[in-house]
């Protein structure tokens, strides 16, 4: 199972470097929608299932047509695009400033000793009781949140009257 | 060091890491929509530390529950991001963020 | 008791319901009448505030806890609790939501019934922080206030409301960040995130793992102060607050950046006692907010403006009141959060009517308004002395009471500091009135009118309370005395 993780977790760092860098902003999605499946999978070997299929669906399939239907609608010309935004000037450094950041948070967890515990609890309860019984609240601010989506949508999409 | 590298730490490491990342994009860049990917990178290690918490102390069922509202609101500040950035496409005619000067001072 | 629990339930199933009545009634009748409607709500908000404070203090209640769906059979499943502070709150939230309507009757024209939606649901957003028992919770309804904020912001979708609206989004979605990595951290250590199952976390754990909390202590100070608006993280505030409309103006400033903010940093004082980094913390952001709020309140001259960064100074008179770590701290603290909302409200006020009147919001093009608008000059002016805690206003009494919290737990000098800003504050203050409202009258301002309804009615009120509090204010010192809270 460890080698799945440690695999998993090397895939995801570098597609989430990678949709940081990328140039184009519908390679930098889809670079985001494979980091998402490659967390679904480190979540359900974690043994969180249902968060997984969640992230998958919402993050790598909901999130990801939200951003391709926005960048088609403000399609530009692929010149214009490298000579605008010239990202790679910005961002070239980011490989570096992560190096610096891993060697210095090692060095900071093993001078700390930040230590998880090795071993797994088993877990007791089932997501679907815990979800519906006791966490309420969060089911109405979801359901106050959802709304406002809506509403957000029709306010800033509807065609102006003037 | 008698600390053994298990793969928690590995995680929260690797966590850090992607949370830098995502901070770093959403500060240097200058494509209003590449902000958002910034913050799904972060967000996406955010998720991480949850269920990463809910495997190491047994409630893997609360965790699952926060995991998942969190990432209903995360959806709907997308939609709502979106939208806002196509107004100001409409606006200004591309998505560069140099192009926010009005406000000054 | 029964009563009470009617009164508990108006927090959040009355403004469901003025949705669901605003999008069902036909839509001509409710644009003529929105204000109606909302102010109901926020009148009913008020009116159940007060009487769950009187009927808690009569039955000596310290915290009432009560659930919305009230066919659960399971213990422990009350989800809501009210305790008095979160009623102080809940009553600015009230007083707040009133002004704003009674605004936006007269700046609000079209999108109204999406304003009277956005605003409901603002109400649930920050109604539900201050009633709720778990911290992710807590986050849940942040993050519904901040999208409701976001959206009211650009809803007239002018260039400069939809730029305040990315600025402030962005900077949000940082704290968003910030404190959502603090919840899983601290959620390692314990087992849940509920208030009662995090008290004891400091206390419980060894050294490697208390580090962990330290970090995920600094998290959520750093996410709530991004919400808050204190420094270094203000430079969103400025421009949202400018470029929205008024009426929410007087929302976000009001009341959005203290519960947000203030509420949040205020549960961290109270889950993690004692911590001597918090209090230094807090003491650091809160100097640094009010020197740099009223510095840069200097150089502005958009009206608006000057106003959100007086805000952004008051939030770090506040936060040197929670820094004190001290109960009089704390109730001066929660003193200054009722009288900014009742002072700030007022300014924003007259920039409504300065806006209808006059047209435009630049205070060099004004001058000598004081005997074409006398109302508003009045309002203003007194506005201005409670900011500045000029007695007997009820800004004097909140200063006070936060002064002789930092003189007493041994930070004479932050004491210090916090009165000589006061000067700051008058010098921007008085530079807004002379040039707003005294000195000449320019030429194409001589035929300016008294602005007419619901402004005028607001101001009136609102400096009817900041007096009447500001002389009422030694009967609840007394009152606090004897239950032996000072």
């Amino acid at each position: 199972m460890e080698v799945i993780i440690y695999i998993c977790l090397a895939l995801l760092l570098s597609f989430c470097i990678l949709a940081a860098m990328s140039q184009s902003l519908l390679k930098s999605a889809i670079f985001l929608a494979f980091a998402s499946a490659t967390l679904g999978v480190i979540l359900f070997v974690l043994g969180a299932p249902w968060a997984a299929v969640i992230e998958v669906s919402a993050c790598s399939g909901l999130v990801t047509v939200i951003f391709i239907s926005a960048i088609s609608l403000s399609r530009i010309k692929k010149e214009e695009v490298q000579k605008l935004y010239a990202d790679k000037k910005q961002m070239k450094y980011l490989p570096y400033i992560l190096i610096i950041a891993g060697i210095v948070i090692i060095v900071a967890a093993l001078a700390g000793s930040v230590a998880l515990p090795g071993t797994a609890v088993e877990s007791t309860e089932d997501f679907r009781e815990v979800f519906w019984n006791s966490r309420q609240a969060d089911i109405l601010g979801q359901i106050v949140s959802i709304l406002i989506g809506g509403i957000a949508v029709y306010v800033l999409m509807r065609e102006s009257k003037d | 060091m008698d600390q053994n590298m298990n793969f928690q730490t590995v995680m929260l490491i690797v966590g850090f890491l992607m949370i830098i990342a995502g901070c770093y994009c959403m500060i240097r860049t200058y494509h209003i929509l590449k902000i958002f990917i910034g913050v799904e990178i972060a967000m996406k290690a955010v998720t991480m530390f949850l269920v990463l918490a809910g495997y190491v102390n047994g409630r893997a069922g609360l965790s699952q529950a926060y995991v998942i509202t969190a990432i209903v609101l995360e959806v709907v500040v997308a939609v709502v991001f979106a939208g806002v950035t196509i107004h100001l496409y409409k606006k200004y005619g591309n998505m560069d963020i140099r192009n926010l000067t009005q406000l000054k001072g | 008791m029964n009563y009470l629990n009617y009164a508990a339930a108006v927090f959040l199933l009355i403004p469901i319901a003025a949705i669901a009545i605003n999008n069902i009634c036909p839509k001509p009748y409710m644009k003529k009448n929105f204000h109606t409607l909302t102010g109901t709500v926020a009148v009913f908000q008020i009116a159940a505030a007060a009487y769950a404070l009187c009927a808690m203090n009569a039955n000596g209640l310290t915290a009432y806890d009560f659930s919305i769906l009230s066919n659960l059979k399971i213990t422990g499943s009350a989800l809501f609790r009210l305790t008095p502070v979160s009623l102080i709150f809940l009553l600015c939230i009230g007083m707040v939501a009133f002004v704003s309507v009674a605004v936006a009757s007269k700046t609000v024209e079209s999108m109204r019934i999406s304003y009277v939606n956005l605003l409901m649901t603002m109400l649930i957003g920050m109604n539900g922080m201050v009633l709720v028992k778990d911290l992710f919770t807590l986050y849940v309804f942040l993050d519904v206030v901040g999208i409701s904020s976001f959206v009211l912001i650009s809803l007239f979708r002018s260039t400069k409301a939809l730029e305040g609206s990315v600025k402030y989004l962005v900077i949000s979605e940082f704290a968003t960040i910030f404190i959502l990595t603090a919840l899983a951290f601290i959620f390692m250590q314990t087992g849940s995130l509920a208030y009662q199952d995090i008290g004891g976390v400091l206390e419980g754990a060894d050294g490697s793992q208390k580090n962990l909390i330290y970090l995920s202590i600094a998290l959520l100070i750093a996410g709530f102060s991004i919400k808050a608006g204190a420094v270094p993280f203000h430079s969103w505030l400025p421009d949202a607050h400018q470029s929205a409309d008024t009426a929410v103006s007087i929302l976000l400033s009001g009341i959005v950046i203290k519960i947000a903010g203030v509420y949040g940093l205020f549960m961290v004082v109270s889950l993690f006692p004692g911590v001597r980094a918090v209090q230094i913390a807090l003491a650091a952001i809160g100097v640094a907010s009010i020197l740099t709020g009223a510095l840069l309140a200097l150089r502005q001259t958009h009206f608006k403006r000057i106003v959100a960064y007086s805000s952004v100074s008051q939030i770090g008179y506040i936060l040197l009141g929670l820094s004190c770590g001290t109960t009089v701290g704390l109730i001066g603290a929660v003193a200054h959060v009722f009288s900014h909302a009742a002072f700030k409200t007022t300014l924003f006020s007259n920039a409504a009517a300065l806006h209808e009147q006059v047209g435009t919001l630049d205070i060099d093009k004004m001058g000598g308004l004081q005997s074409r608008m006398p109302v508003t000059s009045l309002s203003s002016v007194v506005a201005f002395l409670s900011t500045a805690g000029i007695p007997p206003f009820a800004g004097f009494w909140s200063k006070l009471l936060i002064i002789i919290a930092l003189w007493t737990s041994g930070s004479a000098v932050l004491g210090g500091v916090a009165l000589i800003a006061s000067i700051f504050t008058c010098a921007y203050l008085l530079r807004l009135q002379k040039k707003v409202f005294f000195g000449e009258t320019p030429e194409h301002l001589k035929n300016v009118t008294e602005v007419k309804g619901g402004i005028k009615f607001v101001e009136i009120a609102l400096t009817v309370i900041t007096s009447a509090t500001g002389i009422l204010f030694p009967l609840v010192l007394i009152y606090l005395q004897s239950r032996g809270l000072i």
